[in-house]
């Protein structure tokens, strides 16, 4: 009777975690990161306060910046709608990074060399693209529905290949001839850029697609026949298979469809900001992997995907404030990002746990 | 005629103008965008040097740097920099900025553009490079004296007409001394910061007979290779002595302080504005002290190699008997004298397949310089790019 005068509140192991306890769980671990971030500012003699000024105002605090943000986003956002539909299978392709960059190999063949005309380039860009970072997830897929390879070393290494793939392109056949013997090929012809929203560098193509995109991937998953079987292989593939869903077909179209946008988005890296193909290191900004963690905080749902990929687009252009006009080292930016990811998974358990509070009165009438 | 007295007074006046406005306000601002971290051993962290002396030697200067910036975002960085920062002038120091830079000269007309190593200019934006073909070319000489097997190793990142001149300089060098002998090219092609990769060429290099390196790449991995196997090498950029106190002979390094003490001068004084860079191409050598002979500042030979070259005898087509050591100092005072007088590549020249590529007594211009894909006689090895 005293012990439970004391308490006014107890904590109860669900299985399935609930909205607010994952919203709660997941605002925990940024702030624990944000926190821990401030312990490396008073390392460099910032004082937190300034830090975080000119994180906020360098990300979101003008239109400028804003804007910046958004151009990070676009990426992280196509990305991370792919990944999350795979996610949500359970299928781990942590492949997105090269196929990106075979997106941005299907886009520079066709602007450079196709001799589509140019009304033609740009579709054929974004269709060719598509395809290309979409037959390169299927690699693994196959690997994976025939021999029963783990995706998340196949498509891993596949990174690798499609690294030196473009290494190679750039030093070999498709050097350019006006960029006096470096390793990059020559300017896409106009039409093959994609127009940005006014003065900014933001195109607002891509930006549309995903947004679309992550609202109907939205209801995909709620409404139709197949986001079902693929929800039902993501959470009980005993289940699945007893319902005499093919496993198989969900694995190919969802590696297809996440290693598509990846790819799209790569089209969208050359043709709204390059304008050509450079060094792999240079195109990416490692987004692919970024993405990951976009759709793990967004627990594979398309429409949280816009919230994360906004947040992690913040995190880049906020981190490029910090080393702009504070100087901190560009490793840091990576960081951060680490912290997060760190207390999103170290948190993950909290998220089964649900904090019922008692009533007042019923503590009060249960104490009499 | 009237007409133009009036242009000149106007033009005269808009400098000094531009000069009180500037030394009005209390100082001039200006941001640095490096590549790379200013960690590495090599292009940003010399660039970053730099920029330190020039912080401690104008007082109304204030700089701010940016390090690993992607190619792909230096407008987005420049924006910062600009709008954030307030800076005057932006300096850029990657051949790969330079179409971001040349937009973003653009969009802020009244600011002032300074970028490294690229070929297009505006009004607001000037061009620099500090070039090592001198420098590579007494390498040349020391490595031709001291090579047994006939047989040099050199490491290049990527086929750029930069490189092939700095091996042409350096072979030439080579062969001044020792016309039989042969430089054996291995090129990374991954990045300019590859000690793994670097290591890898240098390692086979020696197991293909080599017994000297020098290179270009932004680590000391190839010295480290040459002080294991026990062989001379030459430092490239940042003095590399204390990586091979026995085994490195000499090198190259960079003064870009020399370049930008005197541009920011300039700049401050009025003399350069926004509306008169369109021709400002910077190509310093050795006699603007833009860079050095040296294994580290203020050595130019490693005293352990001294004895060597000193005893090493050459008939000299224009210097007749004298030691390797002296040669290398005569030539450098001669390419260090403000009146230029002498360049490497003065003809007769041929390149490897037997073509004449610059006739006697001829000199290669400057646009023949950058522009270079030919390989001289006595490079060994692939050489992408080469003309028929």
């Amino acid at each position: 009777m005293d012990r439970k005068k004391l308490t006014q509140f107890h904590v109860e192991l669900s299985l399935q975690p609930t909205l607010s306890s994952t919203v709660f769980s997941s605002l925990l671990a940024i702030i624990l990161a944000f926190a821990c971030g401030g312990v490396i500012f008073l390392f460099y003699h910032i004082s937190p306060g300034v830090g975080y000024q000119t994180f906020f105002r360098g990300s979101l605090g003008s239109w400028y910046a804003f804007s910046e943000t958004l151009k990070r986003t676009i990426p992280l956002l196509l990305v991370g709608e792919g990944l999350s539909l795979a996610f949500r299978a359970q299928v781990l392709n942590i492949g997105a990074e090269g196929q990106i960059l075979l997106g941005a190999v299907a886009a520079t063949w066709v602007a450079l060399f196709s001799g589509l005309p140019s009304f033609l380039l740009l579709p054929a860009m974004f269709i060719l693209g598509f395809l290309a970072g979409a037959g390169w997830a299927l690699i693994p897929a196959i690997f994976k529905t025939r021999f029963a390879v783990n995706e998340v070393l196949s498509t891993l290494m596949l990174n690798y290949v499609a690294f030196n793939l473009v290494l190679y392109l750039i030093a070999g056949p498709w050097k350019g001839k006006g960029v006096r013997g470096f390793t990059y090929t020559d300017t896409f012809p106009e039409a093959a850029w994609l127009k940005t929203m006014g003065i900014t560098r933001v195109p607002y193509f891509t930006l549309l697609v995903g947004i679309a995109l992550a609202i109907g991937g939205y209801f995909f998953l709620k409404k139709s026949a197949l986001g079902f079987e693929l929800r039902i292989v993501g959470s009980s593939p005993e289940t699945a298979r007893f319902l005499g869903i093919n496993e198989e077909k969900i694995i190919l179209f969802t590696m297809f469809l996440s290693g598509g946008l990846s790819g799209f988005a790569g089209v969208g890296e050359v043709a709204g900001i390059h304008h050509l193909l450079r060094h792999p290191d240079h195109i990416s900004l490692g987004y692919g992997y970024t993405a990951i963690i976009v759709a793990w905080l967004a627990r594979a749902n398309p429409l949280a995907v816009i919230l994360t990929s906004f947040l992690f687009g913040a995190l880049l252009s906020g981190g490029d404030a910090l080393r702009v006009s504070l100087g901190i080292p560009f490793q840091v930016v990576s960081v951060f990002n680490g912290l997060i990811l760190f207390f999103l998974i170290s948190t993950e358990h909290l998220s089964r746990y649900r904090i019922i509070w008692r009533d007042k009165k019923e503590v009060e009438k249960n104490g009499s | 005629m009237n007409k133009r007295v009036v242009l000149v007074m106007v033009i005269l006046c808009s400098f000094l103008l531009g000069g009180v406005a500037f030394s009005q306000e209390a100082k001039l601002k200006a941001g640095f965008i490096y590549v790379g971290p200013i960690g590495d051993l090599g292009w940003s962290h010399a660039h970053e040097q730099a920029r330190q002396v020039l912080e401690e030697t104008y007082p109304w200067l204030d700089t701010i740097y940016v390090e690993a910036v992607p190619e792909g975002e230096v407008e987005g960085i420049i924006d910062r920099l600009v709008n954030q920062e307030k800076v005057d002038v932006v300096v850029t120091t990657s051949f790969g900025f330079m179409d971001g830079t040349v937009n973003a000269a653009k969009r802020y007309p009244d600011k002032i553009f300074f970028h490294c190593s690229g070929f297009k200019r505006a009004p607001n934006l000037a061009t620099y490079m500090a070039d090592f073909h001198q420098v590579y070319y007494l390498n040349g000489i020391m490595a031709g004296a001291l090579t047994k097997s006939g047989k040099i190793g050199y490491v290049g990142t990527f086929p750029t007409p930069e490189l092939k001149r700095h091996i042409n300089a350096f072979t030439l060098g080579v062969r001044r001394v020792n016309p039989q002998a042969e430089v054996n090219v291995r090129w990374l092609q991954s990045a300019w910061y590859d000690p793994q990769g670097a290591k890898e060429a240098a390692e086979a290099l020696v197991a293909e007979g080599v017994d000297v390196l020098a290179f270009t790449e932004d680590s000391a991995s190839v010295v480290q290779v040459a002080e294991e196997k026990g062989l001379p090498s030459f430092g490239h950029y940042s003095p590399m002595l204390s990586y091979a106190p026995n085994h490195l002979v000499s090198g190259q390094l960079v003064h870009w302080e020399a370049i930008y003490l005197d541009f920011f001068a300039k700049v401050y004084a009025g003399l350069y504005t926004n509306q008169n860079l369109d021709n400002l191409d910077y190509w310093w050598l050795l006699n603007d002290g833009a860079v050095e002979l040296g294994a580290d500042f203020g050595v130019p030979i490693n005293p352990v190699y001294e004895e060597t070259l000193k005893s090493y005898m050459v008939d000299d087509p224009v210097y007749g008997n004298i030691s390797v050591y002296d040669l290398v100092f005569k030539l450098e005072a001669a390419m260090a004298d403000p009146e230029y007088a002498f360049s490497p590549f003065t003809g007769p020249i041929k390149d490897r397949q037997g073509n004449i590529r610059v006739p006697s007594s001829v000199r290669l211009s400057l646009e023949d310089l950058i522009t270079m894909e030919w390989a001289v006689e006595g490079v060994a090895g692939p050489w992408p790019g080469e003309p028929e």
